[in-house]
């Protein structure tokens, strides 16, 4: 009896233990389940705020960009579109079904078709531009960056699109193109334009000396000294004037745009100039620093390089000529110099021998013309130009030429 | 052996064909010179084709037709189109030159200031095309 009762009551603590235990994982579970539950809750409040906040960012710039937005189904009806969309179009969708298709410029329309297929195969568009005519029957350019909208089986099921009036910088690029082939016209009008005065000018000049020279030679024994004389003062002088024409043939086309930019070689080419160009023999041109390649008009560089060359030439008095050309590289451009030892010019006419026609010694060689060329070259590839200069002791040109 | 040239210049200018006139005689060369005052004249001399000059010497600067229309014409004629022609101008444009040689010219001569340079060029001209052998027709 004793022993039953044992066995019972061992039985009884057991059980006690056991629902003891389990009343503890219950407990255990069920915080651990409220601190879930909590969480989730937390999390819940947290999607719902960036929903919240989300929504109100894409409300805003639905409302607020200032380029048009709109939303279409994959046939083109427009499902939704902003004010400033409204604006451009001038249809009001609360009013009236609109499909983007009925927009679009009628030679647009092919265009227009291939971009959607491109739309639809690639998932984007950009930077595409048509022509639309609005419902006031204007006709405005617009620039569309379109991407599709998928659903949840990842299949196409929407288009947004971002449409850009570019009406006004359209127009101006049309202006822009129509102004940049009028000034290339009568850029060559221009050029034309001085070839056949330079040509009318200079054919009576070639009349004159073959006569001068005619009558000279036929009558050979009957004009005294000084008619001879002035004879040769004519020649002189048509000489004089058909250098002034070629030069302002020159000058006329120094500034006008060239096609030809190519990569010259500066060196290579003062070396040919040096081959080229009558130097006499007291005088020594050096190039102290190589120089470098440029991009740009070849004849152009050569005109520049050639009239300061032969204008240091002309003015050298010395027993021994030295002309120094050097180069330095100052990162955006070059700074060159070509520098003589020849009579020098005063200060107070610094400025004057670039003005065209301004020659400070009177010769026949001489037009003013030669450093005019060379600032208006100089200015072309946006340098500078001026000089250093002592009277006797010589003259440096200093000039830069953008890189 | 020096052949003498038969030669026809299309020059408008009166001094100019002076100029060509008088340089053939103080070469004391034997070469003939037949000049037409513009373009027309020429194609009408050509249009014997039984006295077909060896070369031609054009002035571009003509009035009515000019000498690059001149010489797109010539170019053009099956039966014309083999004589040498040598542009003979003041002007160094070179757009024109660029169309001379694509028209297809055999020369492009400019005009210098001075009448002694000029005989000089003319003569290296004229020696030049007598030495060349030349197609008869």
């Amino acid at each position: 009896m004793r022993e039953e009762i044992e066995v019972l009551q061992r039985a009884l603590e057991r059980e006690r233990f056991a629902r003891k235990s389990a009343e503890k994982i219950l407990e255990e579970k069920s915080r651990n389940l409220f601190t879930i539950s909590r969480e989730l809750k937390l999390t819940n409040l947290h999607l719902q705020q960036l929903l919240d906040e989300k929504s109100s960012v894409l409300e805003g710039i639905f409302e607020n960009i200032n380029d048009a937005y709109l939303v279409i189904d994959l046939q083109g009806n427009i499902l939704k579109m902003n004010d400033i969309a409204e604006n451009l179009f001038g249809y009001n969708l609360n009013e009236e079904q609109l499909n983007f298709t009925d927009l679009i410029y009628e030679s647009d329309k092919e265009y227009t078709k291939n971009s959607f297929i491109t739309l639809k195969e690639k998932g984007s568009l950009s930077n595409y531009t048509i022509r639309i005519v609005t419902k006031s029957n204007k006709i405005k350019w617009i620039q569309i960056n379109a991407s599709l909208l998928f659903d949840r089986n990842k299949k196409p099921k929407e288009a947004q699109g971002i449409v850009r009036d570019i009406t006004a910088i359209k127009e101006l690029e049309l202006q822009k193109e129509k102004i940049l082939h009028q000034l290339e016209k009568s850029n060559e009008e221009l050029k034309e334009y001085a070839h056949i005065v330079s040509h009318d000018l200079k054919s009576p000049l070639r009349s004159i000396n073959a006569l001068i020279s005619w009558i000279k030679h036929d009558n050979l024994d009957k004009f005294d000294e000084n008619s001879l004389k002035n004879f040769e003062l004519i020649e002189d002088t048509l000489s004089t004037m058909d250098n002034l024409i070629s030069d302002i043939l020159e000058y006329s086309s120094a500034d006008a745009d060239s096609s030809n930019q190519t990569k010259v070689d500066l060196n290579h080419l003062v070396l040919e100039l040096k081959k080229v160009l009558y130097i006499p023999n007291h005088i020594a041109i050096n190039i102290k620093n190589k120089l470098p390649n440029l991009v740009g008009d070849k004849i152009k560089f050569q005109q520049l390089f050639q009239n300061l060359i032969s204008n240091s030439v002309k003015f050298i008095d010395k027993e021994k000529g030295i002309i120094d050309i050097d180069v330095q590289d100052k990162n955006t451009y070059y700074q060159f110099s070509v520098a003589d030892n020849g009579i020098g010019i005063e200060e107070k006419y610094h400025k004057k021998i670039f003005k065209i026609f301004q020659t400070l010694n009177k010769n026949k060689e001489s037009t003013g013309i030669g450093l005019s060329i060379v600032k208006k070259i100089v200015n072309l590839y946006q340098g500078d130009i001026w000089l250093e200069s002592y009277p006797q002791k010589g003259t440096k040109f200093i000039f830069t030429l953008k890189k | 052996m020096e052949k003498s040239l038969k030669v026809l210049l299309v020059e408008d200018n009166l001094i100019e064909i002076m100029k060509m006139k008088r340089t053939i005689s103080l070469l004391k060369s034997k070469h003939t010179i037949h000049e037409a005052k513009n373009g027309e004249e020429a194609l009408q001399f050509l249009e014997d084709k039984s006295n077909l000059p060896d070369i031609i010497l054009l002035d571009l600067n003509m009035p009515k037709i000019s000498g690059i229309e001149f010489l797109k014409i010539l170019k053009a004629d099956d039966d014309l189109k083999h004589i040498p022609t040598i542009i003979l101008t003041t002007s160094s444009n070179q757009k024109d030159l660029l169309e001379c040689y694509r028209t297809g010219m055999s020369g492009y001569v400019l005009k210098p200031l001075k009448y002694e340079d000029y005989v000089k060029k003319i003569e290296t001209v004229l020696t030049y095309w007598s030495i060349n052998e030349l197609i008869k027709i």
